[in-house]
């Protein structure tokens, strides 16, 4: 499943609130400068000739100074007010998440027995077109000739599956049986000699490697082979195609054009792919493997529609920070207060 | 009824004042020049009073210093001369307003005159209007009066205005008085300066200021203070400051020195009244001061 975040709205949960606690706020300081206005008459004692204070040097630094403060730090109880009536209306970003759910796991089955080479390097390059373009499907890769191996199991971390279909290209590709590089990486896949290139188990091998079974999961195997069995395996074409029927794998057959000239198997072949509802396609007469290609694209049919799920996140950054610069101010003013306090108890004491 | 001189008798009652009542009592019979012939009785001495009064054969006989006493030949007049300004409305010290202390003094001077048996009068005035009170004897009178001044002292009233007062005095008041100037100027102004000295020629000229209040004395640091002029605050924040506090002082004292010099270079004798305690030595001291400056 994959998540892609659509256009993040930012706004405020409450919106509401912030022109209130503005309002709030200005009535506040309304309100106290109207009072330390009025504040005048009742309570207070009256001095006279205070204009001679007023004209002192050391009285117009103090205002000076105050001033400054007070400044200072009427702006940073602002900003932290802002802060806080930002965190107050609560800023949240509302994602939608459009839900992807390309639940298609695609096996490459691919017979290593040494007639193949040529086409599987065929199929392992036409499929790493694709691999760029998928989302959320996952890739195996198993060869098989008497024995399957899993060279990879199904993933989508689709850096690794470039690398190993890479290195599959390169062996395949190598320069035909003989290579060192192509008997190294089908090695194992022949423990027996008398029995190699057995589709019925190279086919029922692939069934197997599908996990997740309980998962309503669209199954593709693509199978490469020529259909020539030698020696007798546990599985027969037939029975291994029953096998992918029961599991809801659709099997995309792919055969070399040398098949042809054995209609028999061919028509085998073909039979075991399209009894699963999959394609068989002969290499070079049609296209070849970019059809198989298509034909996985197609299964997207089977994809579950599920509606976009919404998240609302709180983005508390703003305001938190609003909020730090506003008190770290007030700290930042208080503490230069204090200082200036302290400097000059210390020139009294020094003079 | 008599609220105020109830409460400056009782101030001079209190025992550290029971001294210097006599003494002011003759300090102020010595600020009249002219003398009667007629012989009243004797009293006790006390300080201050002139050694040319004193009776020194009945003295002998009564094994004490006795004074003559004469009938004076006229009932002299103490104007109290008061500054009502709204300045004046304002705190003298942390515990007591200057109003409290221009009607103390007012009361103090007055009190002594009734009890000399002479008349008091007051002219009272601010920028706006002055108001003048015939001379007549007796407490009740001098009890209206100081009523009058302690009512006309208000924080709301006009400005205080010296020299308008001065002017008053000069233009209304014809006969000769003891006139006692109650202010609380920090100045003399040019004007006021000329009018004190046509002033001296007629009366018998007594300039008591009073002090006022320092914004930064650590004993009202938590009061609210206000500006009795602009009716502003005077912030606390910065009342707190000992360089502003020194600055202040010393620059009330200069004024203050400078006010000294002006007064004595007019020939006035001043006093400054700092506070309650101080009040009664200051009102003695200006006596003395005067009846020295008279001889010289």
């Amino acid at each position: 499943m994959e998540l892609t975040w659509n256009g993040g709205e930012t706004g405020f949960r409450w919106p509401w609130l912030v022109p209130v606690l503005v309002l709030l706020v200005v009535g506040l300081m309304v309100w106290w400068t109207r009072s330390r206005g009025r504040r005048t008459a009742a309570g207070a004692s009256y001095v006279a000739h205070a204009a001679r204070l007023r004209a002192l040097p050391r009285y117009r630094a103090l205002v000076r100074r105050q001033v400054v403060l007070g400044t200072c730090l009427t702006v940073a109880a602002l900003v932290a007010c802002a802060g806080a009536i930002v965190l107050g209306g609560r800023v949240q970003e509302r994602q939608t998440h459009a839900q992807e759910d390309r639940t298609r796991d695609i096996m490459l089955c691919l017979d290593s027995s040494g007639s193949m080479a040529e086409v599987d390097a065929e199929v392992v390059r036409e499929f790493r077109t694709i691999v760029g373009g998928l989302r959320g499907e996952r890739v195996g890769l198993t060869i098989w000739s008497g024995v399957a191996i899993t060279v990879f199991p199904l993933t989508d971390d689709y850096d690794y599956v470039l690398e190993q279909l890479g290195e599959a290209e390169d062996a395949f590709g190598a320069g035909g049986v003989y290579s060192e590089a192509y008997s190294v990486y089908t090695a194992g896949t022949v423990i027996d000699w008398d029995i190699q290139s057995q589709l019925g188990d190279g086919l029922a091998s692939c069934v197997q490697r599908f996990d997740r079974r309980d998962e309503d999961r669209s199954r593709a195997i693509v199978l490469a082979s020529d259909n020539e069995p030698i020696g007798q395996g546990v599985y027969d074409l037939p029975a291994a195609a029953e096998l992918a029927r029961e599991a809801n794998v659709v099997v995309h057959a792919i055969a070399p054009p040398t098949t042809g000239d054995r209609p028999s198997a061919a028509r085998l072949f073909s039979d075991a792919a399209t009894s699963t509802g999959g394609t068989f396609s002969m290499l070079g007469d049609d296209g070849s493997a970019a059809g198989v290609i298509k034909a996985i694209g197609d299964l997207d049919t089977s994809e579950i529609e599920r509606p976009p799920v919404v998240q609302v996140l709180d983005r508390p950054r703003l305001g938190t920070v609003l909020a730090g610069i506003g008190v770290g101010g007030l700290g930042v003013v208080w503490l230069a207060q204090g200082l200036l306090a302290v400097r000059d108890r210390r020139e009294e004491e020094a003079s | 009824m008599p609220a105020h001189l109830t409460r400056i008798k009782t101030r001079l009652s209190i025992h550290a004042h029971r001294k210097v009542r006599g003494l002011l009592e003759g300090e102020y019979a010595a600020l009249h020049v002219g003398r009667g012939i007629d012989f009243n009785d004797l009293r006790e001495y006390v300080r201050g009073d002139d050694v040319k009064d004193i009776d020194w054969k009945a003295s002998a006989r009564g094994r004490q210093l006795l004074v003559k006493r004469y009938v004076a030949e006229r009932k002299h007049t103490v104007l109290l001369c008061v500054s009502t300004g709204r300045s004046m409305a304002a705190m003298n010290d942390a515990a007591v307003g200057k109003r409290e202390l221009a009607v103390f003094v007012s009361g103090l001077m007055g009190l002594l005159a009734v009890r000399h048996g002479d008349l008091v009068s007051l002219v009272r005035g601010d920028a706006a209007e002055q108001h003048a009170e015939r001379p007549r004897g007796g407490e009740l009178h001098l009890e209206r009066l100081l009523g009058g001044i302690h009512d006309a002292i208000r924080p709301d009233g006009s400005a205080a205005d010296l020299t308008a007062l001065l002017r008053y005095v000069a233009r209304t008041v014809h006969r000769r008085t003891i006139l006692v100037i109650v202010c609380d100027d920090t100045s003399v102004p040019d004007e006021a300066a000329d009018l004190l000295r046509r002033l001296t020629v007629q009366h018998e000229v007594l300039l008591l200021t009073i002090g006022d209040l320092d914004p930064t004395l650590p004993a009202v640091a938590e009061r609210r203070l206000v500006d009795v002029d602009t009716a502003a605050e005077v912030p606390g924040w910065l009342r707190h400051d000992r360089q502003l506090r020194r600055e202040l002082a010393a620059l009330v004292g200069a004024e203050e020195a400078s006010l000294r010099r002006r007064l004595d270079q007019l020939g006035v004798v001043h006093e400054r009244v700092h506070d309650t305690d101080s009040a009664v030595a200051a009102v003695f001291r200006l006596l003395e001061r005067q009846r020295h400056a008279r001889r010289r």
